[in-house]
Protein backbone atom coordinates (compact mmCIF):
# COMPACT_ATOMS: atom_id res chain seq x y z
CA UNK A 1 0.00 0.00 0.00
CA UNK A 2 3.33 2.37 0.15
CA UNK A 3 3.18 5.02 -2.32
CA UNK A 4 -1.04 5.03 -2.85
CA UNK A 5 -1.56 8.12 -4.94
CA UNK A 6 -4.00 9.98 -3.00
CA UNK A 7 -4.84 12.40 -6.42
CA UNK A 8 -7.72 10.77 -6.54
CA UNK A 9 -9.25 10.70 -3.19
CA UNK A 10 -8.37 15.02 -2.85
CA UNK A 11 -10.23 15.09 -6.77
CA UNK A 12 -13.07 12.89 -5.56
CA UNK A 13 -13.29 14.96 -1.70
CA UNK A 14 -12.99 18.38 -3.84
CA UNK A 15 -16.16 17.09 -6.55
CA UNK A 16 -18.07 16.26 -3.73
CA UNK A 17 -17.84 19.94 -1.54
CA UNK A 18 -18.21 21.51 -4.62
CA UNK A 19 -21.20 19.67 -5.68
CA UNK A 20 -22.75 20.01 -2.23
CA UNK A 21 -22.08 23.93 -2.04
CA UNK A 22 -24.06 24.18 -6.05
CA UNK A 23 -26.79 22.01 -4.88
CA UNK A 24 -27.50 24.22 -1.42
CA UNK A 25 -27.66 27.47 -3.96
CA UNK A 26 -30.12 25.45 -6.18
CA UNK A 27 -31.24 23.00 -4.05
CA UNK A 28 -32.88 25.89 -1.03
CA UNK A 29 -34.93 27.81 -3.32
CA UNK A 30 -36.29 24.88 -5.25
CA UNK A 31 -37.39 22.79 -2.02
CA UNK A 32 -38.85 25.87 -0.03
CA UNK A 33 -40.68 26.35 -3.47
CA UNK A 34 -41.65 22.60 -3.67
CA UNK A 35 -42.84 22.33 -0.11
CA UNK A 36 -45.21 25.83 -0.29
CA UNK A 37 -46.51 26.09 -3.83
CA UNK A 38 -49.98 24.93 -4.96
CA UNK A 39 -49.05 24.72 -8.35
CA UNK A 40 -50.43 22.43 -11.13
CA UNK A 41 -46.88 22.16 -12.23
CA UNK A 42 -45.56 20.72 -8.87
CA UNK A 43 -46.07 17.41 -9.58
CA UNK A 44 -43.55 17.69 -12.66
CA UNK A 45 -40.95 19.50 -11.24
CA UNK A 46 -40.89 16.47 -8.35
CA UNK A 47 -40.66 13.96 -11.04
CA UNK A 48 -37.96 15.34 -12.78
CA UNK A 49 -35.85 16.11 -9.73
CA UNK A 50 -36.53 12.65 -8.61
CA UNK A 51 -35.48 11.11 -12.01
CA UNK A 52 -31.60 10.35 -10.96
CA UNK A 53 -33.00 8.55 -8.53
CA UNK A 54 -34.48 5.96 -10.84
CA UNK A 55 -32.57 6.51 -13.41
CA UNK A 56 -29.73 4.00 -14.24
CA UNK A 57 -26.47 6.09 -13.47
CA UNK A 58 -25.45 5.80 -17.08
CA UNK A 59 -28.38 6.33 -18.97
CA UNK A 60 -28.16 9.99 -16.42
CA UNK A 61 -24.51 10.36 -17.50
CA UNK A 62 -25.38 9.16 -21.63
CA UNK A 63 -27.62 12.11 -22.20
CA UNK A 64 -25.76 14.47 -20.04
CA UNK A 65 -22.49 13.46 -22.37
CA UNK A 66 -24.75 14.24 -25.52
CA UNK A 67 -25.16 17.56 -23.98
CA UNK A 68 -22.18 18.62 -22.78
CA UNK A 69 -19.69 16.60 -25.37
CA UNK A 70 -18.04 19.01 -27.96
CA UNK A 71 -21.43 18.59 -30.53
CA UNK A 72 -23.91 18.80 -27.38
CA UNK A 73 -25.62 22.64 -27.25
CA UNK A 74 -24.21 23.55 -23.58
CA UNK A 75 -21.02 21.54 -24.61
CA UNK A 76 -20.83 23.91 -28.08
CA UNK A 77 -21.52 26.74 -25.74
CA UNK A 78 -18.93 26.13 -23.20
CA UNK A 79 -16.46 25.73 -26.28
CA UNK A 80 -17.25 29.20 -27.94
CA UNK A 81 -16.94 30.96 -23.90
CA UNK A 82 -13.58 29.29 -22.58
CA UNK A 83 -12.41 27.87 -25.79
CA UNK A 84 -12.31 24.09 -23.54
CA UNK A 85 -14.34 21.25 -24.13
CA UNK A 86 -16.88 20.39 -21.31
CA UNK A 87 -17.05 16.89 -21.29
CA UNK A 88 -13.86 15.02 -20.06
CA UNK A 89 -13.31 18.01 -17.38
CA UNK A 90 -13.66 18.73 -13.71
CA UNK A 91 -16.13 21.19 -14.19
CA UNK A 92 -18.66 18.62 -16.62
CA UNK A 93 -17.42 16.91 -13.73
CA UNK A 94 -19.27 18.97 -11.36
CA UNK A 95 -22.30 19.99 -13.65
CA UNK A 96 -23.00 16.09 -13.64
CA UNK A 97 -22.84 15.06 -10.26
CA UNK A 98 -24.64 18.26 -9.36
CA UNK A 99 -27.70 16.53 -11.84
CA UNK A 100 -26.93 13.03 -10.06
CA UNK A 101 -27.49 14.08 -6.54
CA UNK A 102 -30.00 16.68 -7.08
CA UNK A 103 -32.96 14.65 -5.44
CA UNK A 104 -30.18 13.64 -2.24
CA UNK A 105 -30.58 17.43 -1.45
CA UNK A 106 -33.51 18.30 -2.64
CA UNK A 107 -35.47 15.66 -0.42
CA UNK A 108 -34.63 16.24 2.53
CA UNK A 109 -35.15 20.09 2.23
CA UNK A 110 -38.49 19.79 1.01
CA UNK A 111 -39.62 17.26 3.49
CA UNK A 112 -38.17 19.68 6.60
CA UNK A 113 -39.94 22.67 5.25
CA UNK A 114 -43.04 21.19 4.42
CA UNK A 115 -42.93 19.82 8.06
CA UNK A 116 -42.00 23.28 9.48
CA UNK A 117 -45.02 25.32 11.41
CA UNK A 118 -46.02 27.96 8.92
CA UNK A 119 -47.31 30.15 11.12
CA UNK A 120 -44.45 30.83 12.44
CA UNK A 121 -43.16 31.99 9.02
CA UNK A 122 -46.69 34.25 8.87
CA UNK A 123 -45.38 35.31 12.77
CA UNK A 124 -41.99 36.63 11.68
CA UNK A 125 -43.73 38.69 8.62
CA UNK A 126 -45.91 40.07 11.10
CA UNK A 127 -43.20 41.30 13.44
CA UNK A 128 -42.00 42.66 10.72
CA UNK A 129 -39.34 40.79 8.80
CA UNK A 130 -38.67 40.20 5.47
CA UNK A 131 -39.12 37.35 3.58
CA UNK A 132 -35.24 36.98 2.52
CA UNK A 133 -34.87 37.29 6.78
CA UNK A 134 -38.14 35.14 7.66
CA UNK A 135 -35.91 32.60 5.32
CA UNK A 136 -32.58 32.65 7.06
CA UNK A 137 -33.73 33.68 10.83
CA UNK A 138 -36.96 31.81 11.38
CA UNK A 139 -36.90 28.79 8.54
CA UNK A 140 -33.37 27.67 8.34
CA UNK A 141 -32.79 27.04 11.90
CA UNK A 142 -36.00 24.99 12.24
CA UNK A 143 -35.20 22.96 9.28
CA UNK A 144 -31.43 22.50 10.64
CA UNK A 145 -31.37 18.72 10.48
CA UNK A 146 -32.94 18.80 7.07
CA UNK A 147 -30.34 20.69 5.78
CA UNK A 148 -27.60 18.74 7.52
CA UNK A 149 -29.13 15.68 6.15
CA UNK A 150 -29.21 17.29 2.86
CA UNK A 151 -25.45 18.11 3.09
CA UNK A 152 -24.50 14.85 4.07
CA UNK A 153 -26.44 12.50 1.82
CA UNK A 154 -25.57 14.82 -1.39
CA UNK A 155 -21.75 14.48 -0.75
CA UNK A 156 -21.92 10.90 0.43
CA UNK A 157 -23.68 9.98 -2.62
CA UNK A 158 -21.17 12.11 -5.16
CA UNK A 159 -18.43 10.44 -3.44
CA UNK A 160 -20.00 7.08 -4.41
CA UNK A 161 -20.60 8.39 -8.27
CA UNK A 162 -19.35 6.04 -10.78
CA UNK A 163 -21.71 5.88 -13.88
CA UNK A 164 -21.92 9.21 -14.44
CA UNK A 165 -17.99 10.08 -13.71
CA UNK A 166 -17.29 7.27 -16.03
CA UNK A 167 -19.48 8.73 -19.04
CA UNK A 168 -18.85 12.25 -18.39
CA UNK A 169 -15.68 12.19 -16.82
CA UNK A 170 -13.69 9.92 -18.41
CA UNK A 171 -10.46 8.72 -16.43
CA UNK A 172 -7.79 11.43 -16.64
CA UNK A 173 -6.21 11.21 -13.63
CA UNK A 174 -5.91 14.53 -11.66
CA UNK A 175 -8.67 15.85 -13.73
CA UNK A 176 -11.53 13.81 -13.47
CA UNK A 177 -10.14 9.88 -12.17
CA UNK A 178 -12.39 9.65 -8.57
CA UNK A 179 -11.78 7.23 -6.76
CA UNK A 180 -14.40 5.08 -7.61
CA UNK A 181 -13.03 4.98 -10.89
CA UNK A 182 -9.46 4.04 -9.55
CA UNK A 183 -10.84 1.24 -8.31
CA UNK A 184 -12.52 -0.49 -10.93
CA UNK A 185 -9.28 0.73 -13.27
CA UNK A 186 -6.60 -0.79 -10.09
CA UNK A 187 -9.65 -3.95 -10.21
CA UNK A 188 -9.32 -4.01 -14.26
CA UNK A 189 -5.62 -4.28 -13.93
CA UNK A 190 -5.80 -7.25 -10.86
CA UNK A 191 -3.75 -4.60 -8.76
CA UNK A 192 -6.25 -5.85 -5.67
CA UNK A 193 -3.99 -4.23 -2.96
CA UNK A 194 -4.44 -0.61 -4.43
CA UNK A 195 -7.82 -1.05 -5.25
CA UNK A 196 -8.51 -1.80 -1.11
CA UNK A 197 -6.82 0.75 -0.24
CA UNK A 198 -9.34 3.23 -1.80
CA UNK A 199 -12.40 1.50 -1.35
CA UNK A 200 -10.86 1.42 2.20
CA UNK A 201 -10.59 4.74 2.27
CA UNK A 202 -13.81 5.79 1.22
CA UNK A 203 -15.43 3.49 3.67
CA UNK A 204 -13.80 5.12 6.29
CA UNK A 205 -14.62 8.44 5.24
CA UNK A 206 -18.38 7.46 4.45
CA UNK A 207 -18.84 6.06 7.82
CA UNK A 208 -16.95 8.78 9.38
CA UNK A 209 -19.64 11.21 7.73
CA UNK A 210 -22.48 9.45 8.74
CA UNK A 211 -22.10 8.90 12.08
CA UNK A 212 -20.66 12.75 12.59
CA UNK A 213 -24.48 13.32 11.28
CA UNK A 214 -26.41 11.10 13.11
CA UNK A 215 -24.24 12.29 16.48
CA UNK A 216 -25.29 15.85 15.84
CA UNK A 217 -28.95 14.61 14.95
CA UNK A 218 -28.77 13.44 18.18
CA UNK A 219 -27.71 16.04 20.22
CA UNK A 220 -30.29 17.88 18.29
CA UNK A 221 -33.52 15.36 19.36
CA UNK A 222 -31.82 16.27 23.01
CA UNK A 223 -32.81 19.97 22.54
CA UNK A 224 -36.35 19.56 21.21
CA UNK B 1 -56.58 57.14 16.70
CA UNK B 2 -57.12 55.19 14.38
CA UNK B 3 -59.79 52.69 13.29
CA UNK B 4 -59.19 49.73 11.34
CA UNK B 5 -61.77 48.95 9.21
CA UNK B 6 -62.57 46.38 6.68
CA UNK B 7 -65.04 45.56 3.88
CA UNK B 8 -64.34 41.93 2.12
CA UNK B 9 -65.55 39.42 0.13
CA UNK B 10 -63.57 36.29 0.30
CA UNK B 11 -64.45 32.99 -1.62
CA UNK B 12 -62.66 29.19 -1.56
CA UNK B 13 -64.30 26.42 -2.73
CA UNK B 14 -67.93 26.74 -0.96
CA UNK B 15 -67.30 28.83 1.80
CA UNK B 16 -67.95 32.56 1.20
CA UNK B 17 -66.81 34.96 3.54
CA UNK B 18 -68.55 38.70 3.23
CA UNK B 19 -68.27 41.15 6.16
CA UNK B 20 -67.93 44.88 6.59
CA UNK B 21 -66.90 45.83 10.05
CA UNK B 22 -64.72 49.08 12.25
CA UNK B 23 -63.16 48.06 15.11
CA UNK B 24 -62.41 51.70 17.43
CA UNK B 25 -58.88 52.64 18.85
CA UNK B 26 -60.13 52.55 21.97
CA UNK B 27 -62.01 49.42 22.64
CA UNK B 28 -62.11 45.66 22.13
CA UNK B 29 -63.90 44.44 19.42
CA UNK B 30 -64.57 40.89 19.87
CA UNK B 31 -65.37 38.07 17.08
CA UNK B 32 -67.76 35.10 18.07
CA UNK B 33 -68.95 32.45 16.34
CA UNK B 34 -68.62 28.54 15.67
CA UNK B 35 -65.49 27.43 14.30
CA UNK B 36 -65.83 27.27 10.38
CA UNK B 37 -67.57 30.69 10.31
CA UNK B 38 -64.96 32.98 8.75
CA UNK B 39 -63.66 34.79 11.89
CA UNK B 40 -59.95 33.71 11.73
CA UNK B 41 -59.93 34.14 8.27
CA UNK B 42 -61.13 37.95 8.49
CA UNK B 43 -58.48 38.27 10.98
CA UNK B 44 -56.19 36.84 8.35
CA UNK B 45 -57.17 39.57 5.89
CA UNK B 46 -56.88 41.99 8.31
CA UNK B 47 -53.03 40.75 9.08
CA UNK B 48 -52.43 40.70 4.90
CA UNK B 49 -51.92 37.08 5.42
CA UNK B 50 -54.29 36.15 2.77
CA UNK B 51 -56.18 38.68 0.16
CA UNK B 52 -59.56 39.31 -0.39
CA UNK B 53 -61.48 38.55 -3.69
CA UNK B 54 -62.86 41.76 -3.26
CA UNK B 55 -63.04 44.95 -0.94
CA UNK B 56 -60.94 47.41 0.76
CA UNK B 57 -59.16 47.17 4.20
CA UNK B 58 -57.13 50.34 5.93
CA UNK B 59 -56.57 51.55 9.35
CA UNK B 60 -57.55 55.19 9.86
CA UNK B 61 -56.73 57.84 6.44
CA UNK B 62 -54.31 54.54 5.64
CA UNK B 63 -55.39 52.08 3.04
CA UNK B 64 -54.40 48.33 3.48
CA UNK B 65 -55.55 46.82 0.18
CA UNK B 66 -58.12 47.63 -2.20
CA UNK B 67 -58.57 45.37 -4.86
CA UNK B 68 -59.96 47.72 -7.15
CA UNK B 69 -57.21 49.64 -7.12
CA UNK B 70 -54.46 46.99 -6.64
CA UNK B 71 -53.13 48.14 -3.55
CA UNK B 72 -51.83 45.56 -0.82
CA UNK B 73 -49.75 46.55 1.79
CA UNK B 74 -48.07 43.49 2.94
CA UNK B 75 -47.96 42.34 6.37
CA UNK B 76 -44.79 43.39 7.48
CA UNK B 77 -45.55 46.74 6.34
CA UNK B 78 -48.95 47.06 8.45
CA UNK B 79 -47.53 46.81 12.28
CA UNK B 80 -50.28 44.13 13.07
CA UNK B 81 -49.20 42.69 16.52
CA UNK B 82 -51.04 39.18 15.86
CA UNK B 83 -51.29 36.02 18.58
CA UNK B 84 -51.73 33.44 16.97
CA UNK B 85 -53.89 30.48 17.92
CA UNK B 86 -51.34 27.68 18.82
CA UNK B 87 -49.10 30.73 19.96
CA UNK B 88 -46.39 29.90 16.48
CA UNK B 89 -43.39 30.65 18.78
CA UNK B 90 -40.02 30.41 17.24
CA UNK B 91 -39.00 26.84 18.29
CA UNK B 92 -35.26 27.44 18.29
CA UNK B 93 -35.41 30.83 20.28
CA UNK B 94 -35.26 31.83 23.83
CA UNK B 95 -38.18 33.22 25.48
CA UNK B 96 -36.37 36.82 24.98
CA UNK B 97 -35.51 36.46 21.28
CA UNK B 98 -39.27 35.46 20.62
CA UNK B 99 -39.91 38.93 22.50
CA UNK B 100 -37.82 41.03 20.87
CA UNK B 101 -37.89 39.17 17.32
CA UNK B 102 -39.86 42.17 16.16
CA UNK B 103 -38.28 45.02 17.81
CA UNK B 104 -35.89 47.24 16.28
CA UNK B 105 -32.34 46.63 17.51
CA UNK B 106 -31.67 49.66 19.93
CA UNK B 107 -35.05 49.53 21.66
CA UNK B 108 -34.56 45.67 21.75
CA UNK B 109 -33.29 45.48 25.43
CA UNK B 110 -35.64 47.70 26.99
CA UNK B 111 -38.71 46.60 25.24
CA UNK B 112 -37.86 42.68 26.05
CA UNK B 113 -37.28 43.58 29.76
CA UNK B 114 -40.44 45.97 29.90
CA UNK B 115 -42.82 43.43 28.82
CA UNK B 116 -41.52 40.13 30.23
CA UNK B 117 -41.53 41.77 33.69
CA UNK B 118 -45.81 43.46 32.12
CA UNK B 119 -46.40 39.38 32.03
CA UNK B 120 -44.01 38.05 35.02
CA UNK B 121 -42.00 36.51 32.39
CA UNK B 122 -38.91 37.93 33.75
CA UNK B 123 -37.72 34.41 35.28
CA UNK B 124 -38.29 32.63 32.06
CA UNK B 125 -36.18 34.83 29.57
CA UNK B 126 -33.74 32.37 28.52
CA UNK B 127 -36.00 29.05 28.30
CA UNK B 128 -36.72 27.89 24.98
CA UNK B 129 -40.51 27.39 24.10
CA UNK B 130 -40.67 23.84 24.79
CA UNK B 131 -39.96 24.28 28.17
CA UNK B 132 -43.01 26.48 29.20
CA UNK B 133 -46.56 25.93 30.35
CA UNK B 134 -48.94 26.27 28.17
CA UNK B 135 -49.81 29.65 30.18
CA UNK B 136 -46.60 30.51 30.10
CA UNK B 137 -46.26 30.17 25.89
CA UNK B 138 -49.60 32.39 25.36
CA UNK B 139 -48.32 35.22 27.45
CA UNK B 140 -44.87 34.87 25.48
CA UNK B 141 -46.82 34.84 22.32
CA UNK B 142 -48.74 38.19 23.41
CA UNK B 143 -45.71 39.82 25.10
CA UNK B 144 -44.26 38.95 21.55
CA UNK B 145 -47.19 40.83 19.89
CA UNK B 146 -46.84 44.11 21.67
CA UNK B 147 -43.57 44.27 22.17
CA UNK B 148 -43.34 45.48 18.58
CA UNK B 149 -45.78 48.87 19.64
CA UNK B 150 -48.19 47.10 16.77
CA UNK B 151 -51.48 49.53 15.70
CA UNK B 152 -53.64 46.90 15.88
CA UNK B 153 -53.68 43.71 18.01
CA UNK B 154 -55.27 41.01 16.49
CA UNK B 155 -56.28 37.60 18.70
CA UNK B 156 -56.99 34.30 17.28
CA UNK B 157 -58.24 32.09 20.07
CA UNK B 158 -56.05 33.73 22.25
CA UNK B 159 -57.29 31.15 25.31
CA UNK B 160 -58.05 28.21 23.45
CA UNK B 161 -54.78 26.01 24.16
CA UNK B 162 -54.66 26.80 27.54
CA UNK B 163 -56.20 25.02 30.81
CA UNK B 164 -59.54 26.16 32.06
CA UNK B 165 -58.36 26.35 35.05
CA UNK B 166 -55.61 28.99 33.88
CA UNK B 167 -58.09 30.93 31.19
CA UNK B 168 -59.58 33.21 33.85
CA UNK B 169 -56.52 34.30 35.36
CA UNK B 170 -54.70 35.01 31.59
CA UNK B 171 -57.97 37.05 30.76
CA UNK B 172 -57.83 39.08 33.38
CA UNK B 173 -54.45 39.95 32.72
CA UNK B 174 -54.92 40.46 29.03
CA UNK B 175 -58.01 43.05 30.03
CA UNK B 176 -55.44 44.77 32.33
CA UNK B 177 -53.04 44.89 29.47
CA UNK B 178 -55.63 45.83 27.01
CA UNK B 179 -57.23 49.01 29.00
CA UNK B 180 -54.40 51.20 28.43
CA UNK B 181 -53.37 50.83 25.04
CA UNK B 182 -55.14 53.14 22.55
CA UNK B 183 -55.20 50.55 19.44
CA UNK B 184 -58.02 48.33 17.92
CA UNK B 185 -57.90 45.39 18.96
CA UNK B 186 -59.71 42.50 17.37
CA UNK B 187 -60.40 39.39 19.02
CA UNK B 188 -61.61 35.87 17.66
CA UNK B 189 -63.27 33.37 19.81
CA UNK B 190 -66.26 31.17 20.52
CA UNK B 191 -65.68 31.54 23.59
CA UNK B 192 -68.83 33.77 25.67
CA UNK B 193 -66.64 33.77 28.46
CA UNK B 194 -64.08 35.72 26.94
CA UNK B 195 -65.75 38.07 25.38
CA UNK B 196 -68.04 38.82 28.33
CA UNK B 197 -64.38 39.31 29.74
CA UNK B 198 -62.60 41.32 27.43
CA UNK B 199 -64.93 42.72 24.75
CA UNK B 200 -66.46 45.91 24.45
CA UNK B 201 -68.43 45.82 20.94
CA UNK B 202 -69.60 42.64 19.47
CA UNK B 203 -69.74 40.90 16.36
CA UNK B 204 -71.67 37.52 16.05
CA UNK B 205 -70.16 35.41 12.77
CA UNK B 206 -71.84 32.86 11.43
CA UNK B 207 -71.22 31.24 8.06
CA UNK B 208 -69.01 33.37 6.51
CA UNK B 209 -71.67 36.12 7.36
CA UNK B 210 -71.09 39.14 10.26
CA UNK B 211 -74.71 38.50 11.23
CA UNK B 212 -74.66 41.64 13.89
CA UNK B 213 -71.98 44.13 15.10
CA UNK B 214 -72.82 46.81 18.26
CA UNK B 215 -72.26 47.67 21.80
CA UNK B 216 -71.65 43.91 23.84
CA UNK B 217 -75.15 44.74 25.78
CA UNK B 218 -76.99 45.46 23.35
CA UNK B 219 -75.94 42.75 21.12
CA UNK B 220 -76.36 39.94 24.12
CA UNK B 221 -79.68 41.43 24.52
CA UNK B 222 -81.17 41.55 20.74
CA UNK B 223 -78.69 38.77 18.67
CA UNK B 224 -80.89 39.95 15.83
CA UNK B 225 -80.84 36.51 14.25
CA UNK B 226 -81.72 33.05 15.35
CA UNK B 227 -77.81 31.86 13.92
CA UNK B 228 -76.64 34.64 16.30
CA UNK B 229 -78.88 34.10 19.15
CA UNK B 230 -77.63 30.56 19.14
CA UNK B 231 -73.81 31.10 18.66
CA UNK B 232 -74.73 33.33 22.27
CA UNK B 233 -76.18 30.74 24.02
CA UNK B 234 -80.19 31.22 23.40
CA UNK B 235 -81.82 27.92 23.68
CA UNK B 236 -85.07 29.09 22.94
CA UNK B 237 -86.95 30.35 19.37
CA UNK B 238 -90.82 29.90 19.22
CA UNK B 239 -91.77 29.92 15.41
CA UNK B 240 -93.73 32.93 13.67
CA UNK B 241 -96.45 31.97 11.21
CA UNK B 242 -98.19 35.13 10.76
CA UNK B 243 -97.29 38.82 11.47
CA UNK B 244 -99.86 41.77 11.24
CA UNK B 245 -98.54 45.09 13.47
CA UNK B 246 -98.23 44.00 16.97
CA UNK B 247 -99.85 40.44 16.72
CA UNK B 248 -97.50 37.94 16.09
CA UNK B 249 -99.34 33.89 15.82
CA UNK B 250 -97.36 30.54 15.99
CA UNK B 251 -98.09 27.05 16.94
CA UNK B 252 -97.83 28.05 20.41
CA UNK B 253 -100.81 30.26 20.13
CA UNK B 254 -101.08 34.60 18.94
CA UNK B 255 -99.68 37.16 21.15
CA UNK B 256 -99.64 41.37 21.25
CA UNK B 257 -96.56 42.59 21.87
CA UNK B 258 -95.49 46.19 22.71
CA UNK B 259 -94.19 47.38 19.19
CA UNK B 260 -95.22 46.95 15.84
CA UNK B 261 -93.04 43.32 14.63
CA UNK B 262 -91.54 43.60 11.09
CA UNK B 263 -93.00 41.56 8.61
CA UNK B 264 -89.71 38.76 7.68
CA UNK B 265 -89.46 38.08 11.26
CA UNK B 266 -89.26 34.01 11.50
CA UNK B 267 -88.87 33.65 15.15
CA UNK B 268 -89.22 34.88 18.94
CA UNK B 269 -86.48 34.42 20.70
CA UNK B 270 -86.16 34.88 24.54
CA UNK B 271 -83.40 33.81 27.03
CA UNK B 272 -84.11 31.18 29.46
CA UNK B 273 -83.22 33.28 32.57
CA UNK B 274 -86.18 35.37 31.51
CA UNK B 275 -88.94 32.65 31.37
CA UNK B 276 -91.37 32.39 34.03
CA UNK B 277 -92.91 29.65 36.16
CA UNK B 278 -96.56 29.19 37.03
CA UNK B 279 -99.59 27.04 37.86
CA UNK B 280 -99.88 25.12 35.30
CA UNK B 281 -103.72 26.37 35.37
CA UNK B 282 -102.91 29.97 34.92
CA UNK B 283 -101.61 32.04 31.97
CA UNK B 284 -99.29 31.53 29.51
CA UNK B 285 -98.02 28.17 27.70
CA UNK B 286 -98.53 24.77 28.87
CA UNK B 287 -95.98 21.79 29.45
CA UNK B 288 -94.59 19.10 30.86
CA UNK B 289 -91.20 19.45 32.44
CA UNK B 290 -89.04 16.54 31.25
CA UNK B 291 -85.65 16.65 33.11
CA UNK B 292 -84.04 19.35 35.56
CA UNK B 293 -80.31 20.20 34.96
CA UNK B 294 -77.88 21.75 37.42
CA UNK B 295 -75.93 24.56 36.04
CA UNK B 296 -74.11 25.78 39.24
CA UNK B 297 -76.15 29.39 39.68
CA UNK B 298 -78.91 28.45 38.40
CA UNK B 299 -81.30 25.25 37.23
CA UNK B 300 -82.49 24.82 34.32
CA UNK B 301 -85.99 22.77 33.13
CA UNK B 302 -86.48 21.28 30.03
CA UNK B 303 -90.29 21.53 29.01
CA UNK B 304 -92.05 20.11 26.57
CA UNK B 305 -95.05 22.29 25.66
CA UNK B 306 -98.51 21.28 24.35
CA UNK B 307 -97.75 22.21 20.75
CA UNK B 308 -94.77 19.75 20.87
CA UNK B 309 -92.26 22.82 21.20
CA UNK B 310 -89.36 22.48 23.61
CA UNK B 311 -88.57 25.28 26.13
CA UNK B 312 -85.23 25.46 28.52
CA UNK B 313 -86.34 27.77 31.63
CA UNK B 314 -83.33 29.06 33.48
CA UNK B 315 -84.27 29.53 37.70
CA UNK B 316 -81.94 31.05 40.24
CA UNK B 317 -80.55 27.39 42.06
CA UNK B 318 -82.53 28.21 45.88
CA UNK B 319 -85.84 28.76 43.84
CA UNK B 320 -88.53 26.08 44.58
CA UNK B 321 -88.86 24.46 41.46
CA UNK B 322 -91.55 21.71 40.37
CA UNK B 323 -90.53 18.08 40.20
CA UNK B 324 -89.77 16.41 36.51
CA UNK B 325 -92.31 15.03 35.01
CA UNK B 326 -94.92 17.55 36.53
CA UNK B 327 -97.01 19.35 34.61
CA UNK B 328 -96.02 23.27 34.93
CA UNK B 329 -97.45 26.85 33.26
CA UNK B 330 -94.81 29.17 31.88
CA UNK B 331 -95.13 32.83 31.25
CA UNK B 332 -93.58 34.36 28.02
CA UNK B 333 -92.78 38.12 29.72
CA UNK B 334 -93.51 40.71 26.49
CA UNK B 335 -90.66 43.10 27.18
CA UNK B 336 -87.80 40.13 27.20
CA UNK B 337 -89.35 38.96 23.43
CA UNK B 338 -87.04 39.36 20.59
CA UNK B 339 -88.19 38.90 17.14
CA UNK B 340 -85.50 37.09 15.20
CA UNK B 341 -85.18 37.36 11.30
CA UNK B 342 -83.96 33.83 10.18
CA UNK B 343 -80.83 35.35 8.74
CA UNK B 344 -78.38 38.13 7.07
CA UNK B 345 -79.50 39.08 3.64
CA UNK B 346 -77.70 39.56 0.49
CA UNK B 347 -75.03 42.21 0.29
CA UNK B 348 -75.23 44.56 1.26
CA UNK B 349 -75.79 42.52 4.49
CA UNK B 350 -78.78 43.90 6.95
CA UNK B 351 -77.60 45.10 10.12
CA UNK B 352 -79.16 44.41 12.96
CA UNK B 353 -81.13 47.30 14.54
CA UNK B 354 -78.39 47.70 17.01
CA UNK B 355 -75.66 48.23 14.69
CA UNK B 356 -77.53 50.95 12.70
CA UNK B 357 -77.65 53.21 16.04
CA UNK B 358 -74.15 52.55 17.24
CA UNK B 359 -72.22 53.37 13.60
CA UNK B 360 -73.87 56.52 13.72
CA UNK B 361 -72.36 57.24 17.19
CA UNK B 362 -68.99 56.18 16.21
CA UNK B 363 -68.67 58.64 13.00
Amino acid sequence: MAGLDLAPLWLTVKLAALTVVLLFVVGLPLAWWLARTSSRWRPLVEAVTALPLVLPPVVLGFYLLLLLGAEGPLGQWWMAFTGRPLAFSFTGLVIASCLYSLPFVVQPLQTAFSQLDRRTVEAAWTLGASRFKTFFTVVLPQARSGVLTAAVLGFAHTLGEFGVALMVGGNIPGETQVVSIAIYEHVEALAYDQANAYALLLLGVSLLVLWLVYGIQRRDQGLR
Amino acid sequence: MTTLWMDVAWRRGAFALQAALRARPDEVTALLGPSGSGKSSLLRLAAGLARPDEGRIGLGEKLWLDRAAGVFVPPQRRGVGMVFQDYALFPHRSVAANVGFGVARRQRRVQVAVWLRRLGLAHLADRLPHQLSGGERQRVALARALAMEPQVLLLDEPFSAVDPRLRQALRELLAEVLAETGRPTLLVSHDLDDVRYLADTVGVMVAGRLHCLGPRAAVFDDPGTREAAEVLGWRNFLPVEGVAGCEVVGPWGRLRLPEPVPADVAWLGVRGERLRLGSPRGEGLKGRVLRITDLGAVRELSCRLDCGLMLHVRRPWDEPLPVAGSEVGIQLPLPALRPLRVKVGGRPHRPCSVVGEWQAKGR
